[in-house]
């Protein structure tokens, strides 16, 4: 400790010594640390297990039940129908399990002149909550898979609405039906939102608000994302019968098993599904089940964002490139210090006593960069926001986040100083020490 | 204290080897006072950066207060340089931005003293160079003398086994010079032992022994011949 503190001194000291070299250094490194946070910062939350406790349990099951016949269509839709959902519902193997889709609409107070507010909305059953840890703060939810004029909503949505949570038993009027508050979730978020990843949702904000599966069927409320009609029937009439008995594509499906035999149960289950079907005279078209697991959902469905994976790849060239140019600086910097380092080795430094230094001096650039470039990461945020509007649920740093940030810095910081500092002190003793 | 036997050393390049030191057979006692003269390029700076350790050696043995040095590790050649020996360099090798104080205490500081135990020898040696009320002064605002005495302070602040000068008063004009040199002596007398790198023939007639090296080889006529005895001859 003694020894550190004298060690930091020097290096604090031979940073005044030569102020414009070591800043000019200080700053090429931290603006390439400073792009590679923001972007990993952005793949982190792209690329993180957000439900890490259940997520190997979580599944979407993919039927290719379109009713049109068709031998070389092998892949099923990313969406299901109504009596996909139905038909995959059945099964007991499952310990949770809901359809849902997401969509929009206008809400407001009733009583009240303010006008409506435009809210999102998912579309859902009561196992959605289970399925994705969504915790409740007041009430709970549905008793049933049944139609009911009941909501939940997200902590925001009760703020934004009312101004306070606990507002179970309260009425709000979606798209001109009057609704009874059930529930309210805590502040929850899911990111990235894996349970839809339809058209690159997976990094918007959960829903602000919950309503009912059979509700939205009888109210004809539909998909605000993806949707697909496979029929000649017209869904903007009836849809409480057409949307349910016609082919009409647009929800997903997720269903929880716990166990690998739970797992091979249910591919056996879908395999029987789909020979009954045919037995049938249904599912005209091969059998092409699928069952994704949450984490490969989004490359099964081809929503990775590759733009993000293209700046990944930038960012680590440009940190590259920085690490060459500041290490070249640094060069400059220590070469010029070789007179000191071999008078220290010559009254009686060694080596080892010479790295600590040296690895001081890491320590202090490790710092330094690391704040810097803490600094230019939220800059270059900001702008990947504005270019990227999707990713500006992706902004935040978590402990271990920034941990793992540091842990760069530090590591750039050794690697700019390792070749010179070694250079430096690797020179022959005689020559330096000479008039 | 110093024995060195048929010590050799090579500076080879692509196109050519030069035999810088050949078969160097050497002894100083301690106490002794020794001159090391030679024309340049004949290999004296060689050999005293070899007794300093800060250039190996390619065959021979070199012994230092009874140790031998050959293959030692480099911590090794760290520590006896810190604790055994003393060095003076002919352009002081201060540092600039440092104080006389900092310069002083640099070598004690990779010998695990105490704060206070480093106090004590920094502020011993400046006693002892004359140079108590300076402390606090950058090199740059000191004369050449009194930087060498600064060089001279920090050689003996780790309480050295020997002194190893390389041309002490070079850089220095003749009063400077020969305040330096009466400074060396006396530290001999104290019981201090140096060997002394100098083109000064005065210089060298003024230590206890003189020795001349020609071509990388000890010149016989010289060794082990005392000055004092010289004078007594003529």
């Amino acid at each position: 400790m003694r020894n550190f503190s004298y060690y930091l001194r020097l290096s604090l000291h031979n940073i005044k010594r030569a102020p414009l070299p070591y800043a000019l250094t200080l700053v090429i490194l931290s603006i390439g640390l400073g792009v590679f946070f923001s972007n990993a910062t952005l793949y982190y939350w792209m690329n993180r297990d957000p439900l890490p406790e259940q997520s190997h349990t979580l599944f979407f099951p993919r039927i290719n039940a379109v009713e049109q016949a068709c031998d070389s269509c092998l892949t099923p839709l990313r969406v299901l129908s109504y009596k996909d959902v139905q038909k995959l519902s059945n099964s007991a193997i499952p310990s949770a399990q809901a359809g849902m889709f997401q969509s929009g609409g206008y809400a407001r107070l009733p009583n009240t002149q303010n006008g409506p507010t435009p809210v999102s909305i998912r579309v859902t059953q009561r196992d959605f909550f289970e399925l994705f840890n969504a915790p409740f703060l007041h009430g709970q939810t549905w008793a049933d898979n049944d139609a009911r004029m009941e909501l939940i909503l997200h902590y925001n949505a009760a703020l934004k609405f009312f101004g306070r949570t606990d507002v179970l038993g309260q009425q709000l009027l979606l798209d001109g039906e009057l609704y009874t508050i059930v529930g309210v979730l805590d502040n929850w978020q899911m990111l990235p939102k894996l349970y839809d990843v339809n058209n690159g949702l997976a990094i918007t904000p959960v829903e602000e608000i919950y309503l009912p599966w059979e509700t939205a069927y009888n109210l004809g409320i539909k998909s605000n994302s993806t949707t697909q009609s496979r029929d000649s029937r017209n869904y903007n009439e009836n849809f409480a019968v057409n949307g349910r008995e016609g082919e009409f594509y647009q929800a997903q499906f997720w269903v929880k098993l716990d166990t690998p035999a739970q797992q091979d149960a249910y591919r056996q289950f879908m395999d029987n599904l789909v020979a009954s079907e045919k037995e049938a005279g249904r599912h005209p078209r091969p059998n092409g089940n699928l069952l994704h697991n949450m984490l490969d959902i989004a490359e099964a469905f081809n929503e990775r964002n590759r733009q993000l994976d293209a700046f990944a790849v930038v960012s680590v060239l440009f940190l590259l490139v920085c690490l060459f140019n500041a290490s070249h600086l640094s060069l400059n910097r220590y070469m010029a210090s070789q007179f000191e380092f071999s008078l220290r080795r010559a009254l009686g430094a060694s080596r080892l006593q010479l790295q600590g230094q040296l690895l001081t001096d890491v320590l202090v650039n490790g710092v330094l960069a690391f704040v810097l470039a803490l600094l230019f990461a939220v800059l270059m945020l900001l702008l990947i926001n504005q270019l990227l509007p999707a990713t500006s649920a992706l902004n935040n740093w978590q402990p271990g986040l920034i941990l793992l940030m540091f842990g760069v810095a530090l590591l750039a910081s050794y690697l700019v100083t390792l070749y010179p500092a070694w250079r430096a002190s690797y020179s022959p003793l005689n020559q330096q020490l000479k008039a | 204290m110093i024995h060195i036997t048929q010590l050799n050393k090579v500076f080879r390049t692509e196109l050519i080897e030069t035999q810088a030191l050949h078969n160097i057979n050497l002894s100083v006692a301690e106490g002794e006072f020794v001159a090391l003269t030679g024309p340049s390029g004949s290999g004296k700076s060689t050999l005293l950066n070899i007794l300093g350790t800060l250039e190996s050696y390619d065959s021979g043995d070199y012994q230092l207060d009874g140790q031998s040095v050959t293959g030692m590790t480099d911590s090794a050649l760290s520590a006896l340089r810190n604790e055994k020996i003393g060095f003076i360099f002919q352009s002081f090798n201060l540092i600039k931005d440092f104080s006389i104080y900092d310069n002083i205490e640099l070598p004690l500081r990779y010998r695990g003293f105490s704060a206070a135990e480093r106090k004590q020898r920094v502020e011993q040696a400046l006693e002892r160079v004359g140079l108590a009320g300076r402390r606090s002064y950058l090199p740059g605002q000191l004369s050449g003398g009194q930087q060498q005495r600064v060089a001279i302070a920090r050689a003996l602040a780790g309480s050295p086994r020997i002194l190893l000068a390389d041309e002490p008063t070079g850089n220095l004009d003749s009063l400077m010079a020969r305040q330096v040199m009466e400074l060396l002596e006396q530290l001999n007398r104290e019981g201090c032992t140096i060997l002394m790198v100098t083109h000064d023939p005065e210089q060298a007639r003024r230590a206890g022994r003189h020795v001349q090296i020609v071509d990388g080889m000890l010149s016989d006529a010289t060794v082990y011949q005392p000055l004092v005895a010289q004078a007594v001859n003529q």
